[in-house]
């Protein structure tokens, strides 16, 4: 039996970084997963994350798991592929397959990160070929380049169902329609206006009724449901799609913690069944630690943090830092996750109906009804102001821990402060130089540089735009708005794409004035 | 093809080795080292196997090795999960059907059960 020190089981976000901070303090480290490539979920993730800079924000994450990969690598973390942990049992027992057979391991310390799997909620016709998992989706198109279907039904309104939705835009398939049996729409704003703004309908208190098709699917009927989540008859609504993907939350993977024995709890805010852990992710079994979803449901900017947070306690644990150290390390670790737990979407706010925000404005009805911010709402908010000449204009109207647009801007026209959640604001006195800076740095594309009168009776409208293929300049199409209606005529007049804009181009679009603050996307 | 040609973040794909393989008799192409399945979904494959009692077709579904619902008999091996198992050149995939290939013989032998 080979005994090492660490023993990490999952080679996802939060299982590396656990490695990465147990190895880098001395520690002899071994991370097994059962995958047949690192970074669990992370190579699938191809939009910007949200945070501050410290927390990887505006950076890709696939680019976050090289990242990590190349940390782990220079820090000398050992990571196991296609080794299967199937057991942990008394003592730190570690049983893995690898092929057909089984191995035995012992660690004098187990870290536990096997993430989550997800949810699932059946229907007639569930069942058949082209009903897949948001991460199914994901897994073909983002890892394999294999699009998961021509026309695509998404259910569930979370970040996963909002972001897989527009990732499903970019590998070029339709989404017909976005689903949610809840009455308001879950993920990010900001996600949601992503998707209205290109065309795709948020169905809210609706839900599947039926998939249809023999041997696959090739059709599906949606229902509104009552506040019992009853399906109302004469309600329903049929599509005609191929593939219908779920994205109906996650579930802790944590059986192995169980089966070792750690006190567990039931508690459907982490998601679940989870381990009893402390603050810093011990269990109730000392040298055994849990970290990232498997211990409660985030994300994985806090399942690197909670990772670091483990390591850093199992080296002190096996006497390779001091009590000292290792307080120093964790203060810092905590406070970072503390700032990324802030804001409307924090855990602690799960569940409730929040209808202010920080600021004391109210959160706009049809942001969370239909998906996108309705015309007489969007002057509420501090980034959306009027000015002449080209200035940002900020739709960013919901409070979430991320501030990358308060560094891009070089004139300081954008302000955020101290409170990583606070909304943007839109300096009056600095002036914009018309840079692109803050549009590209922004993950939830929600910063438009806008002239409202270019003094001949037209605007010009710079919007994100991250698909395929790119308009060419000169060329004539429309101007969408919000939700994504056609407005108005518009000529591209630009398209800039540099390096440090990441893939995201920058359009900017001639439009009549009168649709200086309406016109949001472009279509040919 | 449900390959994607281009992509505005990830770009073209890739260039890899072509191999051929056998589904069911037929002679198809996919990239070495992909997941089966994948291989499957760009030739338009939907239906991985059938049900042991109902006779009920699915096909992939986690994608991630989680689910088996896309389990096939590859090299004559039932159950293997075609998600997560990579294509070589020359593999013979069959529908699995229960857990036997899907073949006549086997339909008539299920109708006398």
């Amino acid at each position: 039996m080979k005994r090492y020190e660490v023993i990490v089981v999952g080679a996802g976000p939060s299982g590396l970084s656990a490695a990465i901070e147990a190895a880098k303090r001395g520690l002899k480290v071994i991370v097994f997963d059962e995958n047949e490539k690192p970074g669990g979920q992370l190579f699938k993730q191809i939009h910007k994350f949200f945070g501050s800079k410290k927390h990887h924000a505006k950076i890709r994450g696939f680019k976050i798991g090289e990242n990590l990969l190349e940390e782990a690598n220079y820090a000398g973390v050992e990571v196991a592929l296609n080794a299967t942990v199937i057991g942990l049992y008394a003592d730190k027992e570690v049983v893995v397959r690898r092929n057909d057979q089984v191995f035995h391991y012992k660690g004098d310390c187990i870290i536990i990160a096997t993430g989550a799997a997800e949810n699932m909620v059946t229907f007639p016709g569930w069942t058949l070929p082209g009903v897949i998992g948001a991460g199914a989706a994901q897994t073909m198109m983002n890892l394999h380049g294999i699009k998961p279907g021509k026309k695509v039904l998404m259910l569930g309104s979370g970040n996963v169902g909002l972001v897989v939705s527009f990732q499903l835009l970019q590998a070029g398939c339709e989404v017909v329609a976005l689903v949610d049996a809840a009455p308001q729409i879950g993920g990010y704003g900001v996600h949601a206006a992503k998707l209205s703004r290109t065309g795709v309908p948020f169905y809210l208190s609706h839900t599947i009724a039926k998939a249809h098709g023999e041997d696959c699917v090739t059709g599906v009927t949606i229902c509104e449901v009552d506040s019992q989540f009853k399906l109302i008859a004469g309600t329903e609504k049929y599509f005609d799609v191929d593939t219908i993907c779920m994205a109906v939350g996650l579930s802790p993977m944590s059986q192995l913690l169980k089966m070792s024995g750690c006190l567990m709890e039931d508690n459907p805010k982490r998601g679940g069944q989870v381990p009893i852990i402390d603050e810093f992710g011990e269990t109730s079994v000392p040298g055994i630690f849990a970290a990232g979803d498997v211990s409660g449901i985030e994300e994985a900017s806090s399942a690197m943090i909670e990772g670091r947070m483990a390591g850093v306690c199992v080296a002190e644990y096996l006497g390779y830092c001091t009590h000292e150290e290792k307080n120093e390390s964790l203060a810092e670790l905590k406070k970072d996750l503390e700032s990324l737990r802030q804001g409307m979407f924090a855990p602690a706010n799960r569940g409730k109906k929040i209808t202010k925000t920080e600021e004391g404005i109210e959160i706009s009805d049809s942001l969370l009804k239909n998906g996108f911010v309705a015309e007489q709402e969007i002057e509420r908010y501090p980034g959306v102001v009027h000015k002449s000449g080209i200035h940002p204009v900020i739709e960013c109207t919901q409070n979430i821990p991320c501030n990358p647009c308060q560094d891009a801007c070089p004139k300081g026209c954008i302000s955020i402060g101290e409170n990583i959640t606070n909304l943007p604001v839109v300096e009056d006195e600095n002036v914009c130089i018309n840079c692109g800076m803050c549009v590209a740095s922004c993950s939830g594309q929600a910063i438009f540089l806008v002239d409202e009168d270019c003094g001949d009776g037209s605007a010009t409208v710079t919007i994100p735009y991250e698909f395929l293929p790119i308009p060419e300049v000169g060329e004539k199409g429309f101007g969408l708005g919000r939700n994504g209606e056609r407005l108005c005529e518009a000529t591209v007049v630009s398209v800039k794409s540099v390096k440090a804009f990441d893939h995201t181009n920058l359009l900017t679009m001639r439009v009549p004035k009168e649709y200086a603050m309406s016109a949001r996307f472009y279509a040919s | 093809m449900n390959r994607i040609e281009n992509h505005p973040i990830l770009g073209e794909p890739q260039k890899t080795e072509k191999v051929t393989f056998c589904f069911d008799g037929q002679e198809m192409n996919g990239n070495m080292g992909e997941p089966i399945a994948m291989a499957l979904k760009a030739n338009g494959v939907m239906i991985h196997r059938y049900t042991q009692k109902e006779h009920k077709p699915r096909g992939i579904f986690c994608a991630i090795g989680r689910c088996t619902d896309c389990v096939m008999i590859v090299d004559g091996k039932p159950n293997v999960r075609t998600c997560v198992t990579p294509l070589k050149d020359g593999m013979v995939i069959q529908t699995q059907d229960g857990v036997m290939p899907k073949t006549e013989a086997n339909e008539v032998e299920r109708s006398r059960v």
